[in-house]
This record gives C-alpha cells, structure tokens and sequence, in this order.
C-alpha cells in the first residue's frame, strides 16, 4: 500500500528526474487513473494513447506539485482529467453501438455516490450532494464521473442545454456553500 | 462583466467537465494568465475530488508503461552537443496512420523532429533526420536544434527536374495561408526557417510540407505545386 505521503515524497524524486521514482509512481497511480480517463472516454485503445500522455505531463510538472494545496493523487487526477475531458469533448467518438468491442468498460454494482461515502471528504462531498435534488445531484456526478456534457445532460433529462446550465451552476453554488470555503 | 460569481462558475464547470470545447479552451489559456481564475479552478479540484473515489480503479495494460518509457527516453537522447540520427524508416509506418488524420495536405509521408518545449535543459542539444518517402524520393537533412528552436534543412539526394525548387512551408490555422520557409534546394545553402519567430504551440502543432515549385519558389507566395512531403512534429518520445 503506497500511502499518499509515499507518493509525495516519489513525486519529488520524480521532480528531480528519477525514473525509478517514476515507475514506482505509476505502479501506485495507474489504476486509478486509468479507471477515470476509461470511465470519461470509454475506449481502451483512445484512454491508452491518453494515459501515455497523462504521465508524460506528470513527469514533466512534477516540479510544479505542491503537497500543501492538494493530495497527490488528486494533482494527478486533475491532470488526467482535463486530458481526458479535452480529448472527449473535441470529439465524441462514433456512436458506440458501432463498436461493442469498446464497451468493456467494468460496470459496477455500487452506486457511485455510495462508493463517494467512503471517507472524511467523501461523506461531507455527499452530504452536501443529498441535500441537492436527486437529479441535481446525479447530474454533478454524471458530469464528473462519465464526462457527460451539457447537451448530453440535456437529452437524458429533456431539458435545454440553458436549462440545465442554469441548474449545473445553481447545483455548483449549493455545494460551494454547503462544503464552505 | 465578468465578476467573482461569473469566475467561479466558470471554474465549477470547467472542473466538473461541463463546458465545451471552445469553453475548455479558452479556460486552459486563460488560467496561465489569470491568477484568479487558476486559484478558483484549483479549489474546486479539491471540492470535488472526493468523487474520484466513485470511479472503479481499472488496470491498464501492460504494455502502457514500456511506452511511457520511450517516450521520456525519447526526450532524453542526445547528450550535450551530440547529433541524434534518427531511425526514420521504422517509424514512418507507426506515424502514417496518425499522419492520415493529422496532416491538412495528402499525408504522403511524414517525417518529423522532435522539439520538446519544456526540456530540461542539459546542453545545446541537436535531433537529425532524413525525410525520405521512399529510396527513389527525394531526400532532406533536417536539423533541429531544440533549445533554439531552429530547424535547419538542406537537400541531400533532392534534386528537383530542371526549372522547380522545393520550397518549405508551415501550416496552421493560426496562420492563415500556408507561410514559405524558404526554399530547400541548394544543398551549400541550408534553410533555416526561424521558427522562433512563430509561438511554440504553433511550432509543435502545425503542418510542415514540402512543394515542387516553379524555380525560386512559388510565385504568388501560396503554394501551387505537388507536396512531396508533409507532416507533423512530435516530441522526439513520439518516433
């Protein structure tokens, strides 16, 4: 088990360019992060080429981390993220359905927002999350989990794309208030 | 009016995964200029990473890593001063399936240095490759000096028929036309494109391609004939 101190310290020696830190970096992380560019980009070949990339930054600003303003794996995420979601929303993959082979994304039993209670931020993440309204709430989770966009918010709920902009920024302004700061 | 509510909105979405592509970008480079905006972007990382811990962890292939790998070896060859021949060949097959999506022109072929913005900076170093489609096409000795950002091309086995020149240009949107970088024929005169005069991202995401041109370069200063060759850069880790 790497805890998150571990990887503080490997990502510093990954700063000063160490390679074995590297890897013993990416043995700790990759799951998780591969588990969250799949989730957005639902193709394995797509979220491999994006992983790559994902961890060449890392090895990149990992001078830039800073262990006072976020968790390691957190900063990581983040980056992995925002690669993914740049990736997903310059555009959407052909329809899946003509490709079932890239469907083998694990499903799960639990639902998300349980597997969110884990945890001390996780439970204040989700008490504020429940005392949105239901679709509020799973819209934020959609969104962040499976990188659903607002038009694809829209359809699912029926909504406008105005709509339901006005209730994701609604929805953020809650949870900003609920969690303070 | 932008106000503080109007930024952390922005920044809600943008973490949340909400905006568009247009709306993403133009957040990314905002973010490098506006202290604020990064700072509410970055809190609200925090306020939602919790639900990272909603997404099942899924191993990735084995073969992901090895690839990372040569691609920071990639960065890395070359130590101070040394020149780097490039394997070219093996690596065009690998980079033609990219290219055919990749290239604004025909992806005749592609061959491609690496300049790596941000690299560590040991000393000077130089990347050399031969572009070539093939053993009977015309052929090309790129340099590039990646601290300096220049690129040196001089024709080897390049001789165009009698009365065109090949002439190099940069591509990109950001452009507009395609813009000459000279012409490519004297093998006693090398072309150095100053490509520090154009913006880095614009260096590593345009299109470079090579023309068959009426002797002296294309008349009009657009592009007129065949491409020989066109394609990309890549990190070096890329090949």
């Amino acid at each position: 088990m790497t805890t998150p101190q571990d990887i503080n310290a490997l990502l510093a020696r990954v700063a000063r360019k160490d390679r074995a830190a590297f890897a013993d970096v990416y043995r700790a992380t990759s799951a998780k992060l591969y588990g969250i560019v799949l989730r957005i980009l639902h193709r394995r070949d797509i979220a491999d080429e994006v992983l790559q990339e994902v961890y060449v930054k890392i090895w990149d600003r990992a001078g830039d981390f800073n262990p006072e303003m976020a968790s390691p794996i957190s900063w990581m995420a983040a980056i992995a993220r925002n690669r993914a979601l740049d990736e997903i929303r310059r555009k959407r993959p052909e329809s899946l359905e003509d490709h079932p082979e890239f469907l083998d994304v694990p499903s799960d039993d639990e639902t998300a927002l349980q597997r969110v209670m884990r945890g001390e931020d996780g439970k204040r993440l989700s008490d504020c999350l429940s005392r949105l309204d239901a679709d509020r709430a799973q819209m934020v989770v959609l969104a962040y989990c499976e990188g659903l966009s607002r038009d694809e918010l829209a359809q699912k709920y029926g909504q406008p794309v105005n709509t339901i902009k006005t209730w994701l920024r609604r929805s953020l302004a809650q949870l900003k208030g609920c969690l303070g700061s | 009016m932008i106000d503080a509510d109007d930024i952390d909105g922005l920044a809600g979405e943008y973490v949340l995964g909400t905006l568009d592509a247009g709306e993403r970008a133009s957040v990314s480079a905002r973010r490098l200029r506006e202290p604020a905006l990064n700072a509410a972007i970055q809190v609200w990382e925090r306020r939602l990473a919790a639900l990272n811990e909603a997404v099942p962890a899924v191993t990735p292939p084995a073969s992901v890593l090895p690839k990372i790998e040569a691609r920071l070896d990639g960065f890395d060859v070359a130590p101070a001063g040394s020149a780097t021949i490039l394997d070219l060949r093996r690596r065009v097959s690998r980079w033609r399936t990219t290219a055919a999506v990749a290239s604004a022109l025909a992806a005749t072929l592609a061959l491609t240095i690496g300049v790596r913005e941000f690299a560590p900076k040991p000393a000077s170093q130089n990347l050399v490759a031969i572009l070539q489609k093939d053993a009977a096409s015309p052929a090309f000795l790129v340099t590039v000096n990646v601290d300096d950002r220049v690129m040196t091309v001089r024709p080897v086995a390049a001789k165009p028929e009698a009365g065109k020149s090949h002439e190099l240009w940069i591509i990109h949107d950001s452009l507009g036309k395609p813009k000459s970088l000279g012409i490519v024929d004297d093998p006693a005169r090398a072309v150095k494109p100053e490509l520090a005069n154009y913006k880095p991202d614009v260096i590593q995401s345009s299109t470079y391609a090579i023309t068959l041109e009426p002797e002296g370069g294309s008349p009009s200063g657009d592009p007129t004939g065949p491409v020989v060759f066109s394609g990309k850069m890549l990190p070096a880790g890329d090949f």
